[in-house]
Formats: structure tokens, sequence, C-alpha cells
């Protein structure tokens, strides 16, 4: 009567002992920003690293030696404030015993968590911050995924130099520190093309009328237009050019375009290009994790949307710590940073390898973004990769057709 | 003989300071505040008394504002702010030591409040709360526009600054000290000036302006030394404090929302009282951390902390001291 009890004790025993000895987890703790106005911004990067989290456990966990490692995700609000940032960085680290961190989304959170890792010496895989100072401090730890942001508009340079070398640009942009940041890089990329700026000006982020902006524009003969910053500021530039007949021949504008909502907009939208981190329609030759194409299909499948570039660096960054881990054969984050270091691979996000010299450690120097367009696709709307050209997926329209 | 008189007033006013059981109660707070974290070298908790202390700073200079003079001061966070970006700078260029920089920070500060604040405090009621916001608005505009500063990219620190404090580690702490140095000193300038005559010309204010000014207390005077002796501590908290995150920028430095918070802390603890936005803000942060880290509240921590804001003004709108007091006299001798 008491054997079959017994025996279930000890076979109960046996099997937690060997589920144990299997569990071995490694924690990875992040921030994101689930209130406050960087919340659309932060949902696809989470989202994105929540896919990756998934995939790998249901892959049997990352492979170190023989053992196998679970991932598990530690989460906190930071409510889009710096002020909270650091709290729960330290949190994440001291009680929540976070072996390594994802940093938020925004270059400005991205700044302020960057120096918990360096108090800690937590590594961070940082694929939400562009700005590239706070990898030019010293800092030790810190990994940038994706490009920064003197890449954003880098390509309608080059593109708008290829098909009209004597352009007359105009710089219009968000008075904020990423697009500022990108369009100061713009500017001295414009002027070593040749290309000829007539006008550079800032507008406060809550702008809705641009309407004076754009006589400006008008009247300072420009033909090509270069600038915004978010997506609400952003489209309400792309329509109003639009209706007040700029009749500019080129137009790029940040972030906003990137967004399938910007489709909307209807005639507006032709011909806009937008500097992308990643387009659905890149296909790359992985070296590791899904091609371009499975990523789309199963983030769709999931999430029951299209995937951003956001979501794409979200599940890239994941997809780089774990190949370091496996490379390094160890969790011991000075091996996981030595693979980090020597790290130039190939994903479906793009090649990723950090600068290794002590004035700009981590800094994102092989990544590439791409200049994506919105083209007329029978008689459809659609993002298609322009720039560079062999990785286009149609043929850029240019000048945009008058109206 | 007359002189003699003066100087034994105020040789008068310390000691019977230093034989009220409040001024003890303050210096048990602050042991409190240096001593807990170290047990343990508990970080996390550092972190957390951190925000409160910064969180009793704020409230507790802008009580002397509302609490006393009875002029709500909407843009505060100017001033910590300021002192910020000051602090910021002159470490990260001029290369000053931490101490020096924050210190010239609430020096500057303090100097630019009192020069607005003889503008501004002309204004009563709704206008000087709106003029408060201006300045704030108008200050932030002048930071996104002053290249030197970075502008609206903001300026940031490289950890490598910490190292004459012993790496970024020891920084954290020391930084933390300082700060609960700075909250001392808020609470006893805020009890100082509650207690001397100064404080009650303020009192007088913010019962009646009018009849103030016709008994002979200098209100605009008052008024501009309160504006400017209250922006002195906070800009000094700012400094360190974004010494501490190594990154400012204008859209945080000069948030409302902080100065909005502060209000609330003051409102919820109790206006006028000492203990009452010093409470307020420490437990209105650890509520607050609490939520946001809590496995079951912290999807609609939002929901949770402005339900428990709804009822406490609802119920207990003289805040909590206030109610206290209001409850049991006798507790005004012991908690102020």
């Amino acid at each position: 009567m008491r054997l079959p009890i017994l025996a279930a004790i000890m076979l109960a025993a046996m099997a937690t002992g060997a589920f144990a000895a299997d569990s071995d987890t490694i924690t990875i703790g992040m921030t994101t920003s689930q209130t406050g106005p960087l919340n659309v911004d932060s949902l696809g990067l989470q989202q994105g690293a929540n896919m990756w989290r998934d995939d790998v456990n249901a892959a049997g966990g990352i492979a170190v030696g023989d053992k196998h490692y679970q991932v598990r995700f530690v989460t906190y609000d930071d409510q889009s404030q710096g002020s909270r940032v650091q709290q729960l960085y330290t949190r994440l680290v001291v009680q929540d015993k976070a072996q390594f961190l994802f940093g938020p989304y925004s270059s400005g959170l991205t700044a302020t968590a960057a120096v918990i890792s360096e108090q800690y010496g937590a590594l961070m895989l940082t694929a939400g911050g562009a700005e590239p100072k706070t990898y030019e401090l010293g800092n030790k730890y810190l990994y940038q995924v994706i490009t920064p942001a003197g890449g954003y508009l880098k390509g309608a340079v080059e593109a708008l130099q290829a098909h009209n070398p004597h352009a007359k640009v105009a710089l219009v942009y968000s008075d904020d520190p990423f697009s500022k940041a990108v369009l100061a890089a713009t500017s001295e990329q414009a002027k070593k093309a040749g290309l000829e700026i007539v006008m550079n000006e800032s507008y406060a982020p809550s702008t809705t009328d641009f309407g004076p902006v754009i006589n400006k524009i008008i009247s300072s003969g420009a033909d090509s237009f270069m600038g915004g910053g978010h997506y609400s500021d952003g489209a309400t530039l792309a329509r109003q050019l639009y209706e007040q007949k700029a009749n500019l021949k080129w137009i790029s504008i940040l972030v906003a375009p990137g967004d399938d909502k910007f489709a909307t907009l209807g005639p507006a939208a032709l011909g806009v290009t937008t500097g992308s981190q990643w387009e659905p329609s890149e296909s790359y030759k992985p070296e590791f994790g899904p091609t371009g194409p499975e990523f789309v299909k199963r983030y769709r499948a999931k999430f029951k949307s299209d995937p951003d570039y956001h979501a794409a660096s979200g599940y890239a960054g994941g997809l780089i710590l774990q190949h370091a881990i496996e490379q390094a054969g160890s969790i011991d984050q000075a091996k996981v940073a030595a693979a980090l270091d020597a790290m130039d691979v190939m994903t479906f996000f793009g090649r990723v390898k950090f600068a290794t010299d002590p004035q700009h450690h981590g800094l994102q120097v092989a990544h590439e973004m791409v200049l994506a367009q919105w083209l007329m696709n029978d008689g459809k709307l659609t993002r298609q990769v322009v720039w560079p050209k062999d990785a286009a997926s149609a043929a850029l329209l240019y000048p945009i057709p008058a109206h | 003989m007359a002189t003699q008189q003066v100087s034994t007033r105020i040789d008068a006013l310390p000691r019977t300071i230093l034989h009220r059981p409040f001024f003890w109660i303050i210096a048990l707070a602050i042991a409190a505040f240096v001593v807990a974290p170290t047990i343990g070298n508990d970080v996390q908790l550092r972190e957390s008394l951190l925000l409160a202390a910064v969180y009793i700073i704020l409230a507790s200079n802008l009580n002397v504002m509302i609490g006393y003079a009875g002029y709500v001061n909407f843009g505060s966070i100017v001033f910590f702010g300021l002192g910020g970006y000051l602090c910021v700078w002159l470490v990260g260029r001029p290369g000053f030591p931490l101490a020096v920089a924050a210190l010239a920070g609430g020096v500057v500060v303090s100097a630019l409040a009192l020069v607005f604040g003889f503008g501004v405090l002309r204004l009563r009621g709704a206008y000087f709360a709106l003029a408060t916001i201006g300045v704030n608005e108008g200050v932030q505009a002048f930071v996104m526009n002053f290249s030197p500063w970075g502008g609206a990219a903001g300026m940031y620190l490289s950890t490598e600054l910490f190292a004459p404090l012993g790496g970024p580690r020891q920084a954290l702490w020391t930084i933390y000290y300082l700060l609960v140095a700075v909250m001392g000193l808020s609470l006893y300038l805020s009890y100082g000036i509650k207690v001397s005559k100064f404080g009650l010309g303020l009192l007088a204010i913010g019962q009646n302006e009018d009849a103030a000014a016709v008994l002979g207390v200098p209100t605009r005077l008052y008024k501009a030394l309160a504006y400017s002796a209250t922006a002195f501590l906070p800009a000094i908290a700012g400094g360190l404090y974004y010494f501490k995150s190594a990154f400012i920028q204008p859209s945080d430095a000069f948030d409302l929302t902080f100065s909005t918070e502060a209000i609330a802390i003051v409102m919820l603890g109790g206006q006028g009282t000492i203990a009452g936005p010093a409470i307020g803000a420490f437990f209105y942060e650890e509520l607050r951390g609490w939520l946001l880290t809590s496995d079951t509240f912290s999807h609609f921590q939002l929901v949770v902390a402005g339900a428990l804001l709804l009822i406490i003004v609802l119920f207990l709108p003289r805040g909590l001291i206030g109610t206290a007091h209001a409850r049991w006299p006798d507790l005004r001798r012991i908690i102020e």
C-alpha cells in the first residue's frame, strides 16, 4: 500500500532533479515604454524581442556546450521617462539577476541606461538607440545593433546625386535629438556630394500646420526635400506638401513612411522615400537564424501585423546575443563580450559588426540602411527598396510626377 | 541696548528649534536614509530612496511657495532642470569637480530666480501660475536652441567622469549621500523659514496679502526671496541627479509632469506643514516604484496610482498631515 506512494515520491524527486539539471535559464532584463509618448515605437522592438525568445525556447534554448539554456525576460515599463530608467535597470541587475540587458527604446533612454550597464559591467545590446554619441563616451559594455543616426538619409543623398547631381535641397526637420543628429549628418553628406542646400531649418515637434514652412520651401527654389521627424509630423508634412503643390521632384522623410499607415495618404505618398533599418523585401542570406521571408511570415502569424524595422531590430538583437553566447561556449560576460567584439556576421537584418577601438567601442559599423520608396503597383501603393541598387526590389521613381 | 535685544532674539531662534522634538525627528529621518541602504549593501533600496529624496527636495521647497505664501508655482521644475544643465556643462566642459559645479548651479539659478521673482511675483493667483509655466517653457526654448548645451539633443557625460569619485559604482553612493544631504538641508530650510519672522511674513501673505502689506510685511521682497531661496537646493539636486544620469536633454529637464507631481505631493502630504510634503513624497515614490514592478499591478499601475490620488483628494482634502493635525491637535507639537 505504501510502496506506490513511496515510488511516486521518488519518481517525483527524480523528475524534479532531472528538471533542475535541464532548467538552466538565462535572464535578460530590459525596460520598454508601455506608456508615454514612445509607446508605439517601443512596441515593435519588444514584439520582435519576444518573438526571438519564443523561437529560442521552442527550439530547446541556447546551446552552450552540452547544456541548453532557456531564455527568460524580465520587463518593466519605463513610462518613456529617463527618471525611471536607472532605477529599473539597477533592479534588473541587482534583484532580478539579469545576466544580459537589452536597451530601451530611444537614444535618450539608451544613454541613461548605459550608465547602469557600465556600473555593473553588464552587457547591453541596444536595438533602439541610433544616436552615436553614447558609444563615443568610453562605454565598454554597450553593443549597437542598428545603424547610427548618420546613416538614415545617406542612401537618399546617394540616390538623389545619381539622378540629379545639381539638386537644390531643402532640409526641414523636427527639433528633437534624433532628427537633428540625422540631419546634421545628412547636411554634411549632401555638401560632400555636391548638392546645393537652399534651406536648413527645424520646426517644433508638435507642429501641425506646415503651411508657412512649405511656402518658404517653395520660395527657396528647392526641388528636393529631406527631413521630418517621427510619425505624425512626417505624415502631415507629406500630405501638406502635396496639397500645397510644392511640386518637388524628390521627398525623403524620416520614420513616418516606414509605417504601413503611410499608404492612407494616397497620392501624397507616391514617390516619398525613407531611410529604413530593414525592409521586409530585403533578401540577405543569413548565416544563422530565419531568412527575411520566414521572419515576416511568422511575425504576421504571431502578431497579425506586418513587422517594421523596429520589430526586426528587436529580433536581431536577440539573435546576435544568442550567436555570441554560442560562439563563446559560455555565459561568462567577458567571453561573450569577446565573441561580440570578434563578430562579423550576416543575418536576415543585414550585416552586423561592432567597432572595437576604445573611442567608438560597440558602435555599429557594418549594418547598412536601405532607401525605401512608396510606388504604385497594380493600382496599389507599396513600399519598395530602391537603393542601394543591389538590394533594390523595384526601380527608383525620379522625379515624382507633377500633379 | 537695542542691538543687544536683536542679537538675543537671533540667538534664541536656533535654541528653540533645538528644543523642539521635530528637529530631532528630521535628524532621525536623515539618519535612516543614510543607514538603511548600507545594511546588506542594498543598491536597489538606494535607487528607490534616491528618487524619494529628489521628490522630497522638490516638494519641500515648493511647499514654501504653496503652503506658506499661497503661490502655486507650476514651473518649479525649471530650477531643477537649469541646475542640472549648469552642473552637467561645468563638469563636462571646463572639467569642474562635481561639488563645485553643483553648488555653482545652485547659486546661479537662485540669483536668476531672484531676478525673475521680482517680475513674476507681481502677478497673483492663476496669472502667477501661468507665468511660472511660461518661465519654464521660455527657459526650455532657450536651452533647445543653445548649441553649447547641445540644443535639443542634450548633453552626454562620459562615465569616465565618475573616476574622481571612485568609478561608476562608488560614484552612485557618493551622489546618493550628497542628495540625502541636500534633502536634509531642504527640510531644515523649510523648517527654519517656518519658525522665523520671514516665515511668519510669508504665512501672512498666504492668508491675506493686502492685509500683510498694510501691517508692514515687505511682500514683494519676501516673495522674491522665497522664490529665490527655494530655487537653490532643487538646482543643486538637479545637478547631482543629471550628473548621475550622465545625460540631460530639454524635454526631460523641463518636463512639467515633474512639477505637477511635486504639487500633487504637497497637496497629498499636507501643504504648509513640514512633514507633510516629505511623507507625501516618500510614499508617492515608494508606491509608484512598487506598482511599476509589481507582477499584479504593473500593467495598470497608472490606473491604480490615479485612483489612490483621487481617494486621498476626496477624503483627505487637507492632506495626510493636515488631516492628522485636525484630528489630534496635540500632534502639531511633535510632527510639524
